[in-house]
């Protein structure tokens, strides 16, 4: 059976701390349900033990961060120390926004598993998730 | 040898098709049908006079300046914020000394949400994207030895706190020794607006519209060379709208603040004539020349027409243009310098009075100091190579132009319309109708470059793979300096003396719970060290709303 077909892929999509741009954060949220998830948009302010606590509830299968102000090297750390803490071992992690390229392999180190730059196409991210969540 | 290679590699059937290639879309950015050909059918002169009329005359579609650039280059006004203030002070000299000609200094979003630096939420984002400004001496740090009488300083505050801003350069300026007649600058204040850029705990509407409207007042009263709002369509078209529904959604929001100015009794030419907007420059040249000019029209006719205004000075259009900073990618970045200069020029054929040209780096950091002096040379280059401050309105009586200024003009006329069906601006916020609308455009705009009905060199099209570095270097910024303002606002807490701070924030207390004009105590209570955050919780208090916009902490003042 391919991966994903299974059952529906359960999404969450949120931004982190203060950051106001969130159009990328809601349109991946609506590119994801169009590809037939089923997304839990938690929004702006959120912090990571609240991240943490929505993806243990709702049970989620991929944790989508989205980044535009230059948090990402302060939060993405707290965030998986919270999901490791937790036990979410099995639940991807995905982050979106605007990074300086050297950055990209920092935030994988600490612990996301694909970045995607501002400009991504749909196809991209959908088809990553699809055939990267963990079972 | 190596070309030879290479040749073997090309593929000359993909070649062909280049050759032979046409482009495959004849529509504006905006998504409007665009004729192959126009002709004098398609922009009757007749109506010269009427409707597009030489610069410097109503309806001012050419301009508000009858020689435009001769009389005065535009303001070369590029934006800073990281940071401490003192590293915002260092930049800021940094573009002066470069040529730059008019200070821009952008709020991060502790400071847009009214946090104090040493606030819980904030502690982590102090400097990220703009700079904190929590008391009194942040502010003496960032004006330090700039002469506040000669040089002309926007000040991007658009939240509520925007009140708090003025308060405390006001009260900067005064104990310096500047009368506050002599400043000259404009302060964002627009915190409606702001709504849609993610801040609405710090901009609950009718605090919005109060607060935004007691520093237009006290401006009008105080401050006679003040631009005291600059209404930010740029913002709003970021969020994925259209080039018609940027202005409409402007206008709806600068009438929001214009009925409340005339609510309290001002005239419409004591204060029409220090309203400013923030437009955007996106990637369709004609389009966006056209917007511009439709909008200088319209303000034109609704400050006549609709506010019976009788200086022409009311009737100005004037705008400050921000480059599309959505229309940059990170990909192939040095692109970005190819879009933003394209983009500058369209402001310039446009007329517009004071740019700020993105740094190619915009979509992955805050501008180093490489790319920042890169996007003042663009404009630059604008300004002193190209001939384009010859003339005004270049592009009048252009067939095309002209059309399509009509065009945008009955576009923007349907999005008001359809505005006013919703009740007005105000019930198209509270209804979040608004929110529907930029929502599901932002949706479409993603779409248009999944399926490639919009093409963006290096996203859609001739795609590389991604680089390593950013080519001039990423901006860091400085996490000492964050932590050492966020101890000296702790010290200042400790030291101050607090019989004068509850003093001060009483006064502000009482003076907004009588309706009257905030400004006037604030400045009191920022000399008495108040905070930015207990001067804005105090008057949220008194409208209703919780101290603390992120409900963490208490009032020490209850």
């Amino acid at each position: 059976m391919i991966k994903g077909k299974k059952k529906k892929i359960k999404a969450l999509v949120t931004k982190v701390g203060l950051d106001g741009h969130d159009r990328g954060a809601k349109v991946v949220a609506s590119m994801l349900k169009e590809a037939g998830m089923e997304v839990i948009y938690l929004g702006m302010f959120q912090m990571p033990e609240n991240i943490v606590k929505a993806a243990l509830d709702e049970d989620v299968d991929v944790i989508g961060l989205s980044y535009l102000s230059g948090e990402h090297l302060i939060f993405t750390p707290l965030i998986v120390e919270e999901m490791k803490k937790n036990g979410l071992d099995n639940v991807l992690l995905v982050a979106g926004g605007t990074f300086p390229a050297e950055d990209i392999p920092t935030m994988e180190e600490m612990g996301i598993d694909k970045v995607f730059r501002a400009g991504s196409l749909s196809e991209s991210f959908v088809e990553y998730i699809r055939d990267n969540v963990k079972e | 040898m190596t070309g030879k290679n290479n040749a073997n590699e090309v593929n000359w059937d993909d070649y062909l098709k280049a050759y032979y290639e046409k482009p495959s879309s004849f529509k504006s950015w905006s998504g409007y049908d665009i004729k192959e050909i126009y002709t004098p059918e398609d922009s009757p002169d007749e109506k010269y006079e009427e409707k597009i009329a030489d610069a410097g005359k109503y309806p001012f579609t050419r301009g508000i300046h009858a020689n435009m650039f001769r009389g005065r280059l535009w303001t070369k006004r590029e934006v800073v914020g990281i940071g401490s203030p003192a590293d915002t002070h260092d930049r800021l000299q940094y573009l002066v000394e470069q040529g730059g000609s008019g200070l821009n200094t952008i709020a991060d979003v502790t400071y847009e949400m009214g946090l104090d630096a040493d606030h819980p939420w904030a502690v982590n984002e102090v400097g990220l994207t703009g700079v904190n400004i929590t008391n009194i001496k942040d502010m003496q740090t960032l004006t330090r030895d700039i002469p506040l009488d000669k040089v002309s300083w926007s000040l991007i505050t658009a939240s509520t706190a925007a009140s708090v801003t003025m308060a405390q350069y006001i009260a900067v300026a005064e104990d310096a020794g500047y009368e506050p007649a002599a400043l000259r600058g404009s302060v964002q204040n627009d915190p409606i607006h702001f709504r849609y850029c993610g801040f609405r705990p710090a901009s609950p509407l009718d605090l919005s519209i109060k607060l935004g409207s007691d520093v237009m007042e006290y401006c009008t009263r105080n401050l006679p060379k003040w631009y005291f709002t600059t209404v930010n369509m740029y913002d709003l078209r970021e969020q994925g709208i259209t080039a018609p529904q940027e202005v409409a959604f402007g206008f709806g929001i600068a009438m929001c603040y214009i009925d409340e100015l005339i609510r309290r009794g001002l005239n419409i030419d004591e204060f029409a004539p220090r309203f400013t907007f923030y437009v955007s420059c996106h990637m369709d040249i004609f389009e966006e020349v056209a917007k511009i000019r439709a909008a200088r029209r319209m303000w034109a006719k609704l400050m006549k027409e609709k506010y019976g205004a009788k200086d022409p000075r009311s009737m100005h259009f004037r705008f400050a243009v921000h480059t599309a900073g959505c229309s940059l990618i990170p990909q192939q970045p040095l692109n970005n310098i190819i879009r933003v200069a394209y983009e500058g020029l369209t402001a310039v054929l446009g007329g517009v009075q004071s740019l700020h040209c993105c740094s190619y780096d915009e979509p992955m950091c805050l501008p180093s100091e490489k790319a920042h002096l890169q996007a003042l040379r663009t404009q630059q280059v604008l300004a002193y190579e190209t001939g384009v401050t010859n003339v005004a309105d270049p592009l009048g009586g252009s067939y095309y132009v002209e059309s399509l200024t009509d065009k945008m003009e009955e576009e923007i006329l349907k999005v008001m319309k359809r505005v006013e069906d919703v009740g007005g601006m105000e019930e198209a916020i509270r209804t979040e109708w608004l929110d529907h609308e930029l929502e599901s455009e932002a949706v479409e705009r993603q779409k248009e470059l999944d399926d490639g009905s919009k093409l963006v060199v290096g996203l859609n099209i001739f795609k590389e793979e991604q680089e390593k570095e950013t080519p001039l270097g990423a901006q860091r910024v400085s996490s000492q300096s964050a932590k050492q303002q966020i101890e000296e606002v702790k010290e200042l807490k400790r030291t101050r003396d607090m019989s004068q701070v509850r003093d001060a924030i009483k006064r502000i207390r009482d003076e907004a719970g009588e309706g009257k004009n905030t400004i006037p105590p604030m400045m009191e209570a920022t000399r008495a060290f108040a905070t930015t955050g207990e001067m804005l919780g105090t008057v949220r208090q008194v409208f209703g709303y919780s101290y603390d916009p992120m409900n963490i902490i208490e009032s020490p003042f209850d």
